[in-house]
């Protein structure tokens, strides 16, 4: 039985709708990333599993149990705010106690729930300080304990490591990611950021306006983008535009505005002529040497060159379109020269090809 | 004085010799007025006398007079606080439409003179009012119930008259609370009325403060109201020291009398503060 299902869950306000017709199934243990843009509806689908959001319609339901009429204080979850929302006037320890307190828990048994909770996030010295006299780190670990201690059926996280620092966000990456395996509860977190998604999920649901674009592994999010949304969203993708080309003979391609023709696996099945978006990612985007045949490859230069540590970023001018791609810092082609000429080489099945969302056919 | 405090100095300086002038220096000067005593009948005299503040503790008429202003100010705090929290609850927690036109409401009195406010409670609570009136009619009372120059009087009217500035203290207090800290709450299994007394309510502990220290404040210092309900005969401090120096010119009494009230204030809001900061874990 899954731990988690949404059942064709929306939420529409005048005007706008949120979420439309979400539906997800979640293994128990299992580890889920809501990823997409802000307004996306990830938010609003969160906060809906935990009730602080009514759904227009649809149904939650966690072990098999619809729960979409309990209110927020009978649902047995813990949820983890970008925020933190700490109570700012009690110390660590009651922080922590104060979900275990509703359950009855007491005395000794209550002392020793809350001082496993603070160990686990590796806070066991600071029970007796308050919030403010802690880091945003600290702080974050301190409502992740707060969650976990009353062994809640779902942990929900919203948006939890955006107020961090770089470096230590992906320290508390790693460490939710190990607790979360420690303590086995199924997860769902939100984020906008696709690395956090990708490094820390058993599945991603990538959402856009309201509507599930993918739901599957982060593997398959990557090499097999299900919707144009996906392709331009995942990765660092070059967005494109241009029409679809048929040969009698050969493979279908898209000859790109002002530019190169590529051919497209993506585009077999297209109208000749059609006006699609292209996304091809920097990082498909191959340098040709010597052996790659020529006919394969694209003739363009180098029109700038920047330095970002392990990798370096070229913008290159194939005529009138400019694609970015990058190579390795220490590998043969970190060294180009602004306006070097270069051939390069993108596999068709990495030419992510959709019809376009706003222009007319030709 | 570097440059930038000069300039700081300077640019306060007009608003800070008009109330040296105007303000400090009359009140040192009551300094030695407070000690020298008072003859009824020839005025002050040249001697030195700390009786004028041994009385306030000493004298009977005068301990009862204080005991009086310090539970009005108490009782007026206390109902404000009981009565203007709900409101405010709801005023912080409403639409941005909803909010407006409340807070227009709950200001509206106060555009009202004080003495129209004051006459306004004489007719309903004297013994020809409208409530004696009313409840003699329908059969309830036979003689009217005394509403006036008492204590009853002053609780009604003032908490009436100060409630507005503690709902306009209280409902930026509530605002600010985060929904998240109390969304958070509510995700731990707590119920609504738990969340309300775990966390909105300490939370709010700093707009509770400032509400109470106000409307404490301005009610054991208010003339107008306590002489017009309390009538000549039922004082508090402030009509006690308005009439040693306008009325009997034992401007002695008055002056000591006036250096305790102030006294009082500040040893009110001083404990006040410790203790809500503690609670409100803002200490």
């Amino acid at each position: 039985m899954p731990a988690l299902t949404l059942d064709r869950l929306e939420k529409r306000y005048p005007g706008h709708t949120a979420a439309s017709s979400v539906s997800l199934s979640v293994r128990d243990g299992e580890f889920i990333s809501l990823l997409g843009p802000s307004g996306c509806g990830k938010t609003t689908v969160l906060r809906m599993v935990a009730g602080l959001i009514e759904p227009t319609s649809g149904r939650i339901l966690v072990d098999g149990r619809d729960v979409t009429a309990l209110p927020t204080n009978r649902r047995n979850i813990g949820l983890v705010f970008q925020s933190y929302a700490l109570f700012p006037h009690m110390t660590v320890f009651e922080n922590v106690a104060f979900g275990l307190r509703r359950q009855g828990v007491q005395g000794n048994d209550l002392k020793q729930r809350v001082d496993q909770a603070l160990a686990s996030v590796r806070l066991s010295a600071l029970g007796e300080r308050m919030p403010r006299q802690l880091s945003g780190g600290q702080q974050q670990r301190v409502a992740v304990a707060r969650s976990i201690a009353p062994r809640p059926s779902i942990l929900l996280f919203d948006e939890p490591l955006s107020n961090l620092d770089a470096s230590l966000r992906d320290e508390m990456q790693i460490e939710l990611k190990r607790l979360q395996r420690e303590v086995g509860i199924t997860t769902l977190f939100v984020t906008h950021d696709q690395g956090e998604a990708m490094s820390m999920s058993d599945r991603v649901c990538v959402l856009a306006h309201g509507v599930v674009q993918q739901f599957d592994t982060p593997e398959a999010i990557y090499h097999r983008p299900a919707t144009g949304f996906v392709a331009s969203f995942i990765g660092r993708p070059n967005r494109l535009a241009g029409r679809v080309v048929r040969s009698p003979e050969g493979a279908a391609a898209v000859h790109l505005d002002n530019g190169p023709v590529l051919t497209a696996s993506g585009a077999e099945g297209m109208a000749h002529g059609a006006a699609v978006d292209v996304v091809v990612r920097q990082e498909d985007i191959r340098f040709a040497d010597a052996s790659t045949p020529h006919a394969a490859t694209l003739a363009g230069r180098v029109a700038m060159r920047s330095f970002v540590g392990s990798r370096v970023q070229y913008l290159l001018a194939f005529g009138g379109t400019e694609l970015i791609a990058e190579a390795l810092t220490n590998g043969p082609h970190a060294g180009l020269e602004v306006d070097a000429p270069v051939r390069v080489a993108v596999e068709p099945q990495h030419v992510y090809v959709t019809p376009a969302a706003h222009r007319a056919a030709a | 004085m570097t440059p930038r405090r000069m300039t700081g100095a300077l640019l306060a300086s007009p608003l800070l010799l008009l109330l040296l002038l105007a303000f400090v220096a009359p009140v040192l000067l009551m300094v030695p007025l407070s000690l020298h005593p008072y003859e009824p009948g020839t005025g002050i005299s040249a001697g030195w006398t700390l009786a004028n503040y041994t009385s306030i503790f000493t004298d009977e008429y005068y301990r009862e007079v204080v005991v009086r202003t310090l539970v009005l100010g108490f009782g007026v705090t206390a109902i404000c606080l009981l009565m203007g929290y709900p409101l405010a609850y709801y005023i912080a927690n409403a639409g941005p439409k909803m909010r407006l036109a409340l807070t227009m409401l709950v200001i509206f009195p106060m555009l009202l003179n004080l003495v129209v406010r004051s006459f306004g409670w004489i007719a309903l609570l004297a013994n020809r009012g409208l409530v004696n009136n009313l409840l003699m009619d329908v059969g309830l009372i036979e003689r009217p119930i005394k509403m006036m120059f008492n204590l009853f009087g002053l609780l009604v009217g003032m908490s009436h008259i100060f409630l507005p500035f503690m709902v306009l203290m209280l409902v930026p207090a509530i605002q600010a609370i985060s929904k998240d800290v109390q969304a958070a709450a509510y995700t731990l299994a707590a119920s609504r009325l738990r969340v309300f007394w775990s966390i909105t309510l300490p939370m709010s502990a700093p707009g509770i403060l400032s509400g109470s220290i106000l409307v404490f404040v301005l009610t054991i210092s208010a003339l107008v109201t306590p002489r017009m309900l309390g009538g000549p005969t039922y004082k508090v401090m402030a009509t006690l020291i308005y009439d040693d120096f306008l009325q009997t010119l034992d401007w002695p009494a008055g002056a000591a009398m006036s250096f305790a009230l102030t006294a009082l204030t500040l040893l009110v809001i001083g404990l006040s503060s410790r203790v809500l900061k503690r609670w409100g874990g803002h200490a």
